[in-house]
């Protein structure tokens, strides 16, 4: 979260009127201060018919949630402040809970870095004013959705989070008695509303549905069979690999990545990777602690199924330089250790909760260390060249629950080779003797 | 002179040479017996599996790698797993910190536009890295670059087959560090006092009779409320508070608030700030935690006290979560500066709850009466006069070393705000 400085604005503010008179200007600065600069006042009303009007809506098992991003404007109506300036993205949220099942909405696995209301009520705090920061206080803190939602009641609040941009992955868990109501909704944000792609999105899963392979080998060769990388705007393949596959409903995939903290935040260079002549559907990123640069993932939904399943083919990547790059670093490169990425993504995944079944195919064309290292210019990537490919569902497993499929060619080959090394091991042995 | 200088530098290519010639990241590494990690391997079998660890301090990690691992923040945990099993394992590096840095990151921190260094320090590091899968029948070493804990470090190794999970869990000492760890002697003594509850009435009524809060070393003033219950330890407790990216805290001391102080001043992240020592048993917190989460403002504090209790022999830890918000000034901290903690302490909790319920360790959760209600508009003060409020109760998390899934957490019928979650939910038991 980004703390405005009050006092440093009110101070520009003074000195950009008088620059000479420092005297004044620190009078003037001290009484600002004193006066909280501006004073906050709530507003009149709460009136969230904008919100429902715009909300989407999903229902599963007797239980309704409906969501809407705020507007800037929705903002000024709510907390009679931007709270998008501090880096906070505030989420209108109802639940209609027709279940028995007292539900607990789970914030951290809406945003596992969310904000609490007094949190952000705290970064809007002005100096030496006590009295109108305790009503910022209760005011944020009314609004907050808290507490929990009781068998035929109806809920609604609002949750303050980390930012998505484009399209909000929001994802909802009302955990209850020995169950979990998973929720993943995709309201669109206000401010990025031309970067929307929902109505896109929706038509890309509607033709999948023309092509469902149903068959496990050929699913697997279809997989093999993938272009290896992205292409460029000349058609040319030299973009990133696409180096994971992953098989599920779009709202639990959404579930497991939102959980494990990405989000969804395109950027101005992934529109030049290009798979299926277009760039990526989606973009989600991670951040580490600190706002250290982000690994991503780059999704396109692919025009076939699986058992009726979605299919998303994704470059995961990371700069080069990490979280160790310099902030003035230029546009981010993506890092040749790509199977280190697809590691990293492969663990989130399983302790997500939502990973059924791992696997590994062919796909991504092998590249050696010596190899990148002795051509430098021509590789742009180290691999062992397989796509891992992950089953997502929506029923949340444990981590010694998931299956590990035996169509594993990396493991196959270090068993051969293991085996190979003790024949030969044996043979020696038996030849010194 | 020559002679020698000669020497020295054929040794330094003979060993360059043979750390980049492969060997390393698999079986033993002889040459990297000389440092001192080894001694203080820590080693648990579990059926077939054998796992031992060591957690390299700041010297000996420039020793093996060549480079100031820990100016960077990194410190290198060694791991070394022996497979007796008939199923291959593959070892999660999140498990052991959800911030690990993978080998070829940590080389670009050091490399900078050189390619010829590049090349060099980033097959050094892979070399050193473990590497994955363990194939039965083999034994695997390496290391796994983690964020850098001082004075102690909870060693987390979850090692994943097809269905199938096994964890070992280790608490290190890292020489050359303090912490806010009471030290393992200390945690690991039976005191002749622990009575160990099996009735579940009985054990209730004991968490309620607790004291409502901790307390200044005189015992004198009432501080932050004891608003937590952890039954669990090394085996699941602890493994889960890992896995959410919880690690112990530095003491407070003098370097540790100048480090705080410049971490404000840059707004940069610093993954430790001082913790005050607060009271309970006439003794400070056993085990400090904290959570960083975007900057030196966004921090979680956990204090734990081990409790003369057990639960069906379980260990028993009371404690306080507090939730930072931002920093301020106060007269009450010599050090002139402290947390500004959220106000709703039970905001808190719930995070802290929330947060441990994707750990896939927490098997059971309740809350019982103790901490008293303080309504918002009639707070109590903190020994840092920070006002709080709250309903009153104390959140009991039941830890199992077998791991839960999201969908079998279980609420007992214990305590509830009116017409609470525990008490409405348990209505329904197991629908």
């Amino acid at each position: 979260m980004r703390y405005p400085t009050t006092g440093a604005a009110c101070l520009q503010a003074s000195l950009d009127v008088s620059p000479h008179a420092i005297g004044l200007v620190l009078i003037c600065w001290l009484c600002l201060a004193l006066s909280g600069c501006s004073t906050w006042q709530a507003p009149p009303a709460i009136d969230d018919t904008a919100l429902r009007e715009r909300a989407v809506t999903a229902t599963h098992r007797d239980v309704q949630v409906s969501a809407t991003v705020l507007s800037t404007e929705d903002n000024e109506k709510f907390f009679a402040a931007n709270i998008n300036d501090t880096g906070v993205q505030s989420v209108w949220v109802e639940v209609v809970n027709n279940s028995l099942h007292t539900l607990w909405l789970l914030q951290s696995g809406t945003d596992p870095d969310y904000f609490s209301p007094l949190e952000v009520a705290w970064s809007l705090h002005k100096p030496l004013s006590p009295g109108t920061n305790s009503k910022i206080d209760d005011h944020f803190d009314d609004l907050s959705f808290e507490g929990l939602v009781q068998p035929g009641e109806t809920r609604t609040g609002i949750l303050y989070t980390n930012p998505h941009h484009g399209t909000r992955i929001l994802n909802i868990d009302l955990l209850g008695q020995r169950t979990i109501f998973p929720f993943t909704l995709f309201p669109p944000v206000p401010e990025d509303i031309d970067r929307d792609k929902s109505d896109e999105i929706a038509k890309l899963f509607a033709d999948s549905e023309h092509n469902d392979y149903q068959d496990e080998a050929a699913f697997r060769l279809a997989l093999e069979q993938l272009p290896c990388c992205a292409s460029d705007t000349r058609g040319s393949i030299t973009g990133d690999p696409i180096n994971l596959v992953l098989i599920g409903e779009f709202a639990d995939i959404g579930a497991a990545l939102i959980r494990r903290g990405y989000r969804h935040i395109p950027q101005d260079q992934d529109q030049t990777q290009l798979v299926f002549n277009r760039p990526p559907d989606l973009v989600a990123r991670k951040t580490g602690q600190g706002g250290v640069p982000a690994n991503w993932l780059r999704v396109w939904i692919a025009p076939f199924r699986y058992q009726g399943q979605p299919v998303l083919l994704i470059q995961s990547g990371r700069p080069v330089g990490g979280r160790f790059r310099p902030a003035d670093g230029g546009k981010p490169v993506l890092h040749p250790a790509i199977d280190e990425t697809r590691s990293l993504v492969a663990q989130d995944l399983l302790y997500s909760g939502g990973l059924e079944k791992l696997g590994f195919v062919e796909g991504v064309n092998p590249v050696t260390t010596e190899q990148l290292f002795n051509h430098p210019g021509e590789f742009a990537y180290h691999s062992d060249g397989l796509r891992a490919v992950f089953f997502i569902i929506t029923r949340p497993l444990s981590l010694s629950d998931v299956e590990i499929l035996d169509w594993v060619p990396a493991l196959e080959r270090q068993v051969n080779e293991a085996a190979e090394e003790n024949a030969q091991e044996n043979t020696d042995t038996q030849q010194t003797q | 002179m020559a002679l020698t200088d000669s020497l020295k530098s054929a040794f330094v290519l003979l060993a360059i040479t043979l750390t980049l010639t492969g060997c390393a990241s698999k079986g033993p590494l002889p040459w990297l017996e000389t440092t001192d990690y080894r001694e203080r391997l820590q080693t648990q079998t579990e059926g077939g599996v054998r796992v031992s660890t060591s957690v390299l301090s700041a010297s000996e990690s420039q020793t093996l790698y060549g480079v100031p691992l820990a100016r960077k923040g990194i410190q290198p945990v060694w791991i070394e797993v022996q497979n007796h099993d008939d199923t291959p394992y593959w070892f999660m590096s999140l498990g052991l910190d959800p911030y690990y840095i993978p080998a070829s990151e940590a080389a670009d921190a050091f490399t900078g536009n050189n390619v010829d260094t590049y090349h060099e320090l980033t097959q050094h590091f892979q070399q050193l890295a473990f590497q994955n899968p363990v194939l039965p029948g083999a034994t695997v070493s390496g290391f796994i670059l983690t964020n850098l804990h001082e004075g102690v470090k909870m060693v987390e190794v979850d090692l994943v087959a097809s269905g199938h999970l096994k964890t070992f869990s280790f608490l290190s000492e890292i020489p050359g560090f303090r912490a806010d760890y009471g030290g393992k002697e200390h945690l690991e003594d039976t005191p002749d006092d622990v009575i160990n509850y099996t009735d579940d009435a009985a054990f209730r009524a004991a968490l309620e009779a607790l004291p409502c809060c901790v307390s200044n070393k005189k015992g004198t003033r009432n501080g932050d409320p004891l608003n937590l219950v952890i039954i669990g330890g090394r085996d699941d407790a602890f493994p889960a508070l890992v896995r959410r990216g919880w690690s112990p805290t530095e003491a407070t001391y003098t370097g540790s608030v100048m480090k705080m102080i410049n971490s404000v001043l840059s707004g940069e992240r610093y993954p430790y700030s001082p913790i005050s020592p607060l009271y309970l048993y006439g003794r400070p917190q056993d085990l400090a935690l904290q959570k960083a989460r975007d900057n030196v403002h966004q921090r979680n504090h956990l204090r734990l006290w081990l409790s003369p209790m057990r639960y069906h022999s379980q260990l028993v830890w009371v404690g306080q979560i507090s939730r930072d918000i931002g920093t301020r000034l106060t007269i009450h901290s010599p050090y002139l500066t402290t947390h500004k903690i959220d106000p709703n302490v039970d905001t808190a909790l719930l995070a802290l709850i929330e947060d441990l319920i994707y750990s896939q360790h927490l098997s059971k959760i309740a809350l019982v009466k103790g901490v008293g209600a303080a309504p918002r508009d009639a707070p109590r003060q903190n020994l840092t006069t920070d006002p709080y409020y709250t309903a009153g109760n104390r959140g009991v998390l039941f830890f199992d070393e077998h791991s839960t899934s999201l969908a079998d957490i279980e609420f007992l019928p214990w305590e509830g705000s009116a017409g609470g979650m525990v008490k409405a939910a348990s209505k329904d038991g197991n629908q």
